[in-house]
């Protein structure tokens, strides 16, 4: 009687070939979970396999199909908690504990927004904040966000508070962008390597997928910079998904880009617009790194600034405080679409996906600040990212470590391949585990779906100290792995190999 | 402004055979929107011009004027795209929701309006067909049904009453709010203690909830919950709203296509939260209002009634994976004996039913003479790892802006799996710490907020039943909630839910929105659900108002009957 077959969390593997798998493997919620959740990759073919196994049987559990599924999420961000929780670093508390470079947080202005968030102006109560409002946010916080997106994104014209809906992050607009533009098991096309999370915000509840645009480093052919996105790349995805019959609803593009610390230039986001418009894709632009550009020369656009835009109707813009004012704890994200039929739809879901008035609040009082923003925070972040950046990229030129990074985000994306002799997504992982036996938690390529083995995000928006603790049990590992490199590989590793490739 | 109902963009489903399969439909769409516009101007002209020269007058009209320029500003958008699509030679796709999957809560009218030939019903294709170029059927399914049960709610969003700038705006006693103890919680959140902005709350948070709060649930729900034991902070999942973890759990608990229980009437909400994301059907167990030998009061729920609606669930092939119990019940008010509370319990566990128990109301009891237990409260629970209990604060402390649910269950699986959630339904740190400070200061709860409020309710309940038995409205007595479940039955003439909707319009063109039985999945036509939970000069106000459309029914009513006795 409803539109989703029952068994459709279960038995995914009609859709997306081999990448389906891949999706569920590499599945997490934050950079953390996934990162620590290797041991339950193993789980995962019994999981999907076909017939009923024993753990799918309602005999042995409480939960239903889907939520098994939904379990086996969590499960593995569990195991990543435990990883990192139980010895996680403190300057006075535990100094031999684990350096966390690998959740994209910036925890480098904390002093600056503390004190900022203290003020009195933030302390407001009244009635009305502490009643049910508009689901889609309050009247006051939406004219804040329009107003404050027509200033940093540079829009020819000023944002409307109508075409604003707000949620408690992210996470929660990917879901409900993807439950009301796809049907179940349709997808999103996703150039990698991305942020993995993705994965898990659109499956959850909208059982949607992803379908990979996979990107080279090397540069050949028309490509002028390692892992650039070109509209034949697209193209040629595209068809793949359709050929393997999957129906493909959109495309998210991730500006400034997460692992790569990339920007797409007008000229290069316009072809893709262009590209989606021809195919009526939607497109969702995730811009929650717009104000993490810390090198100016670099030049970042927002695509709400383009004077026009191909397909405005199918053109979704999402923005979040969690990284440009490094308060992911803080759940406040919004969407931009000039589409109410979208708008209002995903404002249907917000009941779940609310913010509380009192923050919506202070979150009004944040965005409308501009003398605080532009003079002092903006320039002080900025500046503390160059100078993070600065060292540890200095620290891997003294190694001879090649890397990507242009000046956006809080991560660099490190190229370690020389020291994988196979190349092999088992050595990636072991080599993420010896990080993590020396006490520094580092994200490994394969948890944002990337091609090559070798690749490793390290977050660098954290305080010098714990930077310069991190780096240098990096190089301790790295001196380490060169000599243990010639030697044959332990065979008692209770690490998962990776069975997928 | 009167009968919204009737212009409802609801595609539907039957009319899908008769939508041309060509692009002709563009042409015909443009012609229908302009015709619209056009019955749109006539109606704003109307509406604007018939007010008078007062200021509030005048401001009202000024509301309605701005009404006007968005609605002119959409249709405008409508005609400029039909305009484009009309001559390019796009694949239509019509890919209307199929008629199954909303038919688990229906309204009236929609049923009586797919029939006609009026341009109404073709509005709504229209409507559907131009939606759904950019979102998919369940998109199409959600938006559709979410403006259908919430326009009259977003209408008195715009435009709310207020004692000096709107006084003509709406009342709403139909949502389920308390507003009698602002001024405490207003005043306890200035506090000191609230504001704390430490960096962990601003990081990421352990998405079942932050420990520091779980704790704090867990003490709270010991203490007030009188448990037999204490509770354990790794069976708290905490969310933003009871209804993010009602759907939550109905996503993990079943698969799409299978059913719950619920007795009905019951809160309405749970229809979304387990339709909108999870597609769990609600399977309303109904209660009757006589009383006769077997149903010893009104609307009580028997194990009997329990087993005879699974029978038939199952004769018909649905799937019931478990129960919904909201206890204290909404909207009846009533509250659950532990002995009848154990029979459900028992029964679930007999046929291996889950059992979610709303405890929502749970300190809103304001009949100092009826203790309530909670299921928590329990020395041994029949089937502890299939019971699960949903608290929050929004309707206890009367701030449903907060956005807190928590969940309570033994089961570590369902732990598990609900705490995926926590990424899509998480409560900012800084709140998670406003609401551990609150729940943590016990002695400022039982000593100023739980009496005053407890008082305040009661004094509200007084002034409302005093008035329903003025006006000789019957009404189902209960001692805890925010609301009174009244009868109307003798103002509807027939008595079906049909008329019930036109009574509830009557309401809302004087301004004044409740909740009608329908919305509860009540049986029976004219029951609706009065919330009393507001200020007495606002309470006051609202009941004058309400007098005056049971006046000018019962007037209409005698007119029909007259009509009707001549034409005999």
């Amino acid at each position: 009687m409803f539109t989703l077959p029952q068994k459709d969390l279960s038995a995914p593997t009609t859709c997306l070939g081999p990448t389906c798998m891949q999706d569920l493997g590499s599945s997490h919620g934050d950079d953390l979970e996934g990162e620590c959740s290797r041991k339950l990759d193993q789980k995962l073919p019994e999981l999907l396999g076909v017939g009923d196994p024993a753990i799918l049987s309602s005999d042995t559990s409480y939960l239903s199909s889907r939520g098994r599924m939904i379990k086996w999420f969590w499960d593995s961000a569990e195991e990543g908690y435990r990883t990192y929780h139980m010895d996680e670093y403190d300057e006075d508390k535990n100094p031999s504990g684990i350096i966390n470079l690998g959740v994209s947080e910036n925890k480098l202005c904390s002093d600056l927004l503390s004190w900022r968030l203290s003020q009195s102006d933030m302390q407001r109560v009244e009635p009305s904040l502490l009643q049910y409002a508009d689901w889609r946010g309050h009247l006051f916080l939406r004219e804040e966000v329009a107003k404050f997106l027509s200033f940093y994104c540079k829009s020819p014209a000023p944002l409307r508070p109508e075409n604003v809906v707000v949620l408690n992050g992210g996470a929660s607009l990917f879901s409900a962008l993807a439950t009301v533009l796809c049907e179940a098991r349709e997808a999103f096309l996703i150039p990698t390597p991305y942020y993995g999370a993705i994965t898990q915000h659109v499956c959850l509840y909208g059982n949607v997928r992803l379908a990979y645009v996979y990107l080279d480093s090397e540069v050949t052919g028309l490509d002028t910079r390692p892992f650039q996105l070109t509209v034949e790349k697209l193209e040629t995805a595209l068809r793949e998904a359709h050929s393997e019959g999957v129906k493909v609803k959109g495309l998210i593009l991730i500006n400034p880009q997460n692992p790569l610390g990339d920007i797409y230039s007008p000229e290069e986001l316009q072809e893709y617009l262009v590209f989606a418009k021809r195919h009526k894709l939607h497109v969702i632009v995730d811009e929650v790194y717009m104000l993490s550009v810390f090198e100016e020369s670099v030049g970042y656009r927002s695509v709400l600034s383009l004077e026009r835009l191909p397909d405005p109707q199918r053109t979704h813009v999402m923005w979040a405080t969690s990284k440009d004012f490094g308060m992911s704890g803080l759940r406040f994200g919004t969407l931009y679409t000039e589409n109410q039929d979208v708008a209002t739809a995903v404002a249907s879901l917000c009941r779940y996906h609310g913010l509380s008035g009192l923050v919506q609040y202070q979150m009004a009082q944040l965005l409308r600040d501009r003398d605080w923003i532009n003079q002092v925070y903006l320039p002080e972040n900025h500046a503390r990212l160059k100078a993070a950046h600065t060292y540890v990229s200095e620290e891997l030129r003294a190694l001879g470590i090649p890397f990507l990074s242009r000046g956006a985000g809080f991560f660099i994306w490190v190229d370690l391949r020389k020291y994988l002799p196979k190349g092999t997504f088992e050595e990636e992982m072991l080599l993420w585990r010896r990080f993590l036996d020396n006490k520094v938690l580092l994200s490994f390529g394969k948890a944002f779906e990337c091609k090559e083995p070798g690749w490793f995000r390290f977050v660098f928006s954290d305080q010098a100290h714990r930077l310069c603790l991190g780096m240098q049990r990096v190089r301790q590992v790295l001196a380490g792995k060169s000599q243990v490199a010639e030697d044959p590989p332990p065979s008692q590793s209770q690490e998962p190999s990776d069975q997928r490739r | 402004m009167s009968h919204w109902s009737d212009t409802l963009p609801v595609p539907s489903g039957q009319r899908r055979d008769q939508v041309p399969r060509d692009h002709s439909i563009y042409p015909q769409l443009l012609e229908i929107t302009l015709h619209l516009r056009q019955a749109m101007r006539e109606h704003f002209v109307q509406l604007t011009s018939r007010q008078g020269l007062s200021l509030e007058e005048r401001r009202h009209t000024q509301a309605i004027r701005e009404k006007e320029a968005l609605l002119s500003c959409l249709i405008r958008r409508m005609i400029n795209l039909l305009q484009s699509e009309a001559a390019s030679d796009l694949e239509l796709q019509v890919p209307l929701p199929s008629e199954d999957s909303r038919g688990d809560v229906r309204y009236g009218h929609r049923d009586q309006l797919s029939g006609q030939s009026d341009p109404v019903p073709q509005l709504s294709d229209c409507e559907a067909a131009f939606v759904s170029r950019d979102l998919s059927n369940r998109g199409i399914d959600i938006s559709v049904f979410y403006q259908s049960s919430f326009q009259d709610y977003n209408a008195y969003q715009k435009d709310k009453y207020h004692k000096d700038k709107n006084t003509l705006g709406f009342i709403n006693l139909g949502t389920s709010e308390n507003k009698l103890c602002m001024d405490l919680m207003t005043e306890r959140l200035q506090e000191r203690d609230m504001n704390c902005i430490e960096d962990a709350l601003l990081q990421y948070p352990d998405w079942r909830g932050q420990p520091f709060l779980r704790e704090e649930v867990a003490r709270f729900l010991t203490y007030y919950c009188r448990a037999p034991t204490r509770l354990d902070p790794e069976n708290v999942v905490v969310l933003n709203g009871c209804c993010s973890v009602f759907s939550a759990l109905a996503m993990v608990l079943c698969d799409p296509g299978e059913a719950f229980l619920v007795p009905a009437p019951f809160y309405g909400g749970f229809a979304f939260s387990s339709r909108l994301y999870a597609k769990v059907e609600l399977i309303p167990v109904y209660l009757e209002s006589e009383v006769t030998v077997t149903n010893t009061q009104p609307f009580q729920l028997t194990v009997d009634k329990l087993e005879e609606a699974l029978l038939e669930a199952r004769r018909e092939g649905k799937k019931v994976r478990g129960l919904v119990l909201i206890n204290p019940q909404n909207p009846v008010g009533d509250i659950y004996s532990p002995d009848s509370l154990m029979k459900y319990l028992e029964f679930a566990k007999r046929y291996n039913l889950h059992v979610i128990i709303d405890e929502i109301y749970m300190l809103s009891v304001f009949d100092e003479s009826i203790t309530f237990h909670s299921v928590l409260s329990m020395k041994s629970l029949p089937d502890r790892n299939r019971t699960h209990v949903i608290w929050g604060t929004s309707k206890d402390f009367g701030i449903s802006g907060f956005r807190f649910g928590a969940l309570y269950t033994h089961n570590k699986e369902v732990v598990s799996a609900v705490s995926a959630f926590g990424y899509l339904h998480s409560i900012s740190g800084i709140v998670q710490h406003k609401l551990c400070q609150l729940l943590h200061n016990t002695e400022w709860i039982d000593k100023v907020y739980l009496p005053t409020n407890c008082c305040r309710l009661r004094e509200a309940h007084k002034y409302i039943t005093a008035k329903l038995k003025a006006l000789e409205i019957p009404f189902h007595n209960s001692s805890s909630g925010l609301y009174v479940w009244i009868n109307l039955k003798k103002y509807l003439d027939p008595c079906t839910f049909e008329e019930e909707r036109l009574l509830y319009c009557r309401f809302l063109d004087n301004k004044l929105l409740l909740s009608r039985g329908k919305a509860y999945m009540c049986k029976e036509p004219g029951w609706f659900c009065l919330i009393f939970a507001d200020e007495l000069p606002r309470l006051k106000l609202a009941m004058r108002r309400f007098c005056d459309v049971l006046q000018e029914q019962k007037e209409a009513l005698i007119v029909k009957q007259l009509e009707d006795a001549m034409r005999e």
